[in-house]
C-alpha cells in the first residue's frame, strides 16, 4: 500500500499572492511526520536519506512566475534538508537553463555557499557524455541529476498539460533529459514512465512532493489565470506514480466543479500512469493508494 | 574571407559534424547560448486562442502552448507568436563534394557549401548525426552564419552548389528558404537533403526556390517508421511525387539496415511504387547501413544485401540504381540505360571520368536525366 499525504494550508496565500511562510514550514513538517510516521524531522529525514546525500530538489519552472515551483517553496525544503544533513549545503535546487530559474524567481547560487541554485546549461555543467538507451528512451542526462547529486527529490508544479493530460513529480523529469521535445507523442505515453525508470533517475529518486499551491487544471502548462486556483496544498509520496495519481484526481475535481470535461472525456487522460504501474514503478490503483490528509 | 581562412573556420566547424563524434560531445558540455538564438517569426502555423499556436510545417503539427518548444526543439511559441530559434544559426559547415549527399546526377564533381543547425522532426534511432540533430540548438556550439554570409562563402570558395544538410533542414526552412533566394540571384543551386518529413504547402513553395532535393526514405512500411523513426510514411511518398512534380531534381536513398528493412518484399514494393508514381528515371541509392546511435546492435548491412536490393529495383523497372557507403563497388557509377556503357565513373564520392556531353550519352546519344551544368 503506497502513502500520499495532502497537507492543506489554511491561507497559505495571501490576497497579494504573498506566501506565508510559518504556514509553509509547518505544512512541510506536518507533512514529513504523516508521511513517515516519525515525531521529529531529523528522524524524518533518516528514514529516507542518509546523513552524506547530495541532495538535488528537481524543480519546474518552465512556466515562469506565475505557475512554476515557488521559490518560497523549494527553499522552504531545501533549508530543512540542509539543516539535517552532514555538510550544511549539499543540497541543489535546479532545472534545466539559468533563464527559467530566473524568471520563476529563484536567485541564482553557483558557489556562494549554502544551497546552490542553477541550470544545467550553466557552463560547465551541461549534460553527461553517455548516451542512456532504455526501452524508448535515448537521452544524454544533465549533469547534475547524473553526477552531482546522489538524491533526488521531485519538487515539481502541479499541471494539466494538453498533449500529457497531467505533468506533475515524474514528468517533471523531463527536465533532466536533453530532448524532453521527443517525448511528447502520443500523451507521453510510454515516454514518462519510461524516463523515470532510466538508471540516473529510478536509482537517485526519494520523494515527490507537488506544489499544488497553485494548480493549472485546464489548458495547461502554460498558465492561464482563468483556469488557475490557489489551491493551497502540499502533496508527499514516496511512490511517485501514486503521488502523480492522487494529483490527477485533484485536478479532474477542479475540472469537474469548474463543469469541464474530464480528462479521459477530451482524450488526454495521463496514461502513463498505469504504464509506470505495469513497469513496477508504483501505484496507479485507488486501491493500493491510502491517502492521509492534514490541514494546518 | 579567403579561402584558407575559410577552410580554416570550416575545418573547426568540422570538429563538429562528421569527422570528430568524440570532440563533439565533448562540446555539448553547456554553452549557455539561449540569448544569442534568433528569433524569426515561423512562416507556417496558425494562431489559436490563449497564446496557443499549432505549426502546420510539418506532418506533426505541434499544437503548443506559451513557452513550449515543438518536437524538432527549435521551434519555440514565445506570447503566442511562434519563432524559428536557428535562423542563421548554424552548427555546422563544411564544403563536400556533391557526391557525398548523394547526388549523383546533379552537377557531378562540383563543390556543395554544406550547413546546418541543430534539431530534427523525427527521431531515426540509426541517425549518423544524432549530436546535431537530436539537440536543441543552445545545447551545441553554433555561430552566426547569416543568409548573406552562407552565399557570399558560397561565392568566393567555388561553390556552385549551397547544401541544406546534416540534420533536417525542414526544421530550419526560413533560413534555408532565404539563403536560396539570395544563392540564385548569384547563380548558385540549392540542394536540400531532408528526410521528407515536411506538408505540402512549405515544400512546394520549397521547390520553387531551390534546385534539387534528396530524400532520404527510410523504409516502406509505416511500422518501421512508427518503431524507428518516430515519423509518418505516407507525408514522405506525397512529398517525393510533389518534388517529382516540381523543377527541383530528385533523388531518393535508402539506408538498407539489416533485418529491419531489407526484405526483397519491401524493395519490390518500393521499387515499383517509384516506377508507378515518379517514373524509372529517378536516381535510387540503396546505402549501406553502419551502427550508430540507438541502433549498435545490428551489423553493417552485408553488401550482398545492397546488390540484392539493386537487383530488385533494376528488375522491376529503375534504370539508375546505385549502390552507397562501399566505396569503389561498380554499382557507383552511372551506366547507359541505352548502350550500357559507363558514363560516369566514381569511386566513393570522386569522379574519375564523366562521358556526358550536353545531357547526353557521348556514346549512344541516348538523353540523361539530371542537372548536368
Amino acid at each position: 500500500m503506497s502513502t500520499v499525504v495532502i497537507v492543506k494550508g489554511k491561507n497559505i496565500i495571501s490576497p497579494g499572492d504573498e506566501i506565508n511562510g510559518k504556514t509553509l514550514s509547518r505544512m512541510y513538517t506536518q507533512g514529513f511526520f504523516a508521511l513517515t510516521g516519525q515525531k521529529n524531522l531529523e528522524d524524518c529525514f533518516r528514514s529516507f536519506l542518509l546523513m552524506k546525500d547530495k541532495i538535488g530538489i528537481k524543480i519546474n519552472t518552465i512556466g515562469g512566475k506565475s505557475i512554476s515551483t515557488r521559490p518560497d517553496v523549494a527553499l522552504c525544503l531545501a533549508n530543512f534538508l540542509a539543516e539535517n544533513q552532514e555538510r550544511n549545503g549539499e543540497v541543489i535546487i535546479w532545472d534545466r537553463t539559468n533563464r527559467e530559474l530566473r524568471e520563476a524567481g529563484y536567485d541564482l547560487n553557483w558557489n556562494k555557499g549554502g544551497i546552490r541554485i542553477f541550470g544545467t546549461d550553466t557552463q560547465g555543467v551541461g549534460h553527461n557524455r553517455n548516451l542512456h538507451s532504455h526501452l524508448n528512451i535515448g537521452s544524454l542526462f544533465s549533469s547534475i541529476q547524473s553526477d552531482l547529486v546522489s538524491t533526488s527529490i521531485s519538487l515539481a508544479i502541479l499541471k494539466d498539460h494538453g498533449l500529457a493530460g497531467v505533468t506533475a513529480g515524474m514528468k517533471n523529469y523531463f527536465g533532466s533529459v536533453h530532448n524532453p521535445n521527443k517525448y511528447h507523442d502520443t500523451n507521453c505515453d510510454p515516454y514518462v514512465a519510461e524516463v523515470f525508470d532510466t538508471t540516473p533517475i529510478k536509482q537517485k529518486h526519494r520523494l515527490t512532493i507537488l506544489d499544488g499551491l497553485v494548480i493549472q487544471y485546464h489548458r495547461g502548462p502554460s498558465y492561464h489565470s482563468r483556469w488557475a486556483e490557489k489551491h493551497g496544498v502540499l502533496i508527499f509520496s514516496f511512490d511517485p506514480v501514486a503521488a502523480d495519481t492522487i494529483g490527477w484526481q485533484i485536478i479532474e475535481k477542479l475540472r469537474s466543479n469548474k463543469g469541464l470535461p474530464s480528462l479521459k472525456e477530451e482524450n488526454r487522460e495521463p496514461k502513463y500512469l498505469k504504464t509506470a504501474e505495469r513497469m513496477g514503478l508504483g501505484s496507479a490503483n485507488f486501491d493500493n493508494i491510502s491517502i492521509k490528509e492534514v490541514e494546518v | 574571407m579567403n579561402r584558407r581562412k575559410f577552410l580554416k573556420t570550416a575545418g573547426a566547424a568540422g570538429t563538429l559534424t562528421f569527422s570528430g563524434m568524440t570532440s563533439m560531445l565533448t562540446e555539448m558540455h553547456a554553452f549557455s547560448q539561449v540569448s544569442n538564438l534568433s528569433k524569426i517569426e515561423a512562416r507556417f502555423y496558425k494562431k489559436h486562442p490563449d497564446r496557443e499556436i499549432e505549426c502546420t510545417l510539418c506532418p506533426r503539427f505541434c499544437k503548443l502552448g506559451d513557452k513550449e518548444r515543438g518536437y524538432c526543439g527549435v521551434r519555440e511559441n514565445i506570447g503566442g507568436i511562434y519563432y524559428t530559434l536557428v535562423y542563421g544559426k548554424a552548427c555546422s559547415r563544411h564544403i563536400d563534394p556533391i557526391e557525398k549527399k548523394p547526388l549523383f546526377h546533379f552537377l557531378p564533381s562540383s563543390n556543395a557549401l554544406s550547413l546546418a543547425t541543430a534539431g530534427c522532426n523525427v527521431n531515426c534511432k540509426f541517425c549518423q548525426n544524432w549530436e546535431i540533430s537530436q539537440v536543441r540548438p543552445e545545447q551545441i556550439r553554433h555561430f552566426d552564419f547569416p543568409p548573406e554570409s552562407v552565399v557570399h562563402m558560397a561565392e568566393t570558395n567555388n561553390c556552385p552548389v549551397i547544401a541544406y544538410t546534416y540534420s533536417e533542414p525542414v526544421i530550419f526552412y526560413e533560413y534555408m528558404f532565404d539563403t536560396s533566394i539570395m544563392a540564385r540571384k548569384k547563380n548558385i543551386k540549392n540542394a536540400v537533403i531532408t528526410g521528407g518529413h515536411i506538408n505540402p504547402e512549405p515544400l512546394k513553395e520549397l521547390t520553387k526556390v531551390v534546385d534539387a532535393i534528396k530524400v532520404d526514405l527510410k523504409a516502406f512500411s509505416q511500422k518501421f517508421y512508427t518503431q524507428y523513426v518516430r515519423g509518418e510514411l505516407q507525408p514522405v511518398l506525397d512529398a517525393i511525387k510533389i518534388i517529382a512534380e516540381s523543377d527541383a531534381w530528385l533523388e531518393i536513398v535508402y539506408l538498407v539496415i539489416p533485418t529491419l528493412n531489407d526484405s526483397p518484399a519491401d524493395i519490390r514494393k518500393l521499387s515499383r511504387w517509384l516506377l508507378n508514381e515518379v517514373g524509372p528515371d529517378v536516381p535510387i541509392h540503396f546505402s549501406r547501413f553502419h551502427p550508430m546511435y540507438l541502433m549498435k546492435n545490428l551489423p553493417p548491412t552485408p553488401v550482398s544485401t545492397l546488390v540484392e536490393a539493386y537487383n530488385t529495383a533494376k528488375e522491376e523497372g529503375l534504370r539508375y540504381v546505385y549502390i552507397g557507403n562501399v566505396p569503389g563497388h561498380k554499382a557507383e557509377n552511372t551506366y547507359c540505360p541505352e548502350c550500357r556503357n559507363t558514363i560516369i565513373e566514381r569511386v566513393q564520392y570522386y569522379i574519375r571520368k564523366i562521358e556526358i556531353r550536353e545531357g547526353k550519352c557521348q556514346f549512344c546519344g541516348n538523353p540523361i536525366p539530371g542537372v548536368w551544368a
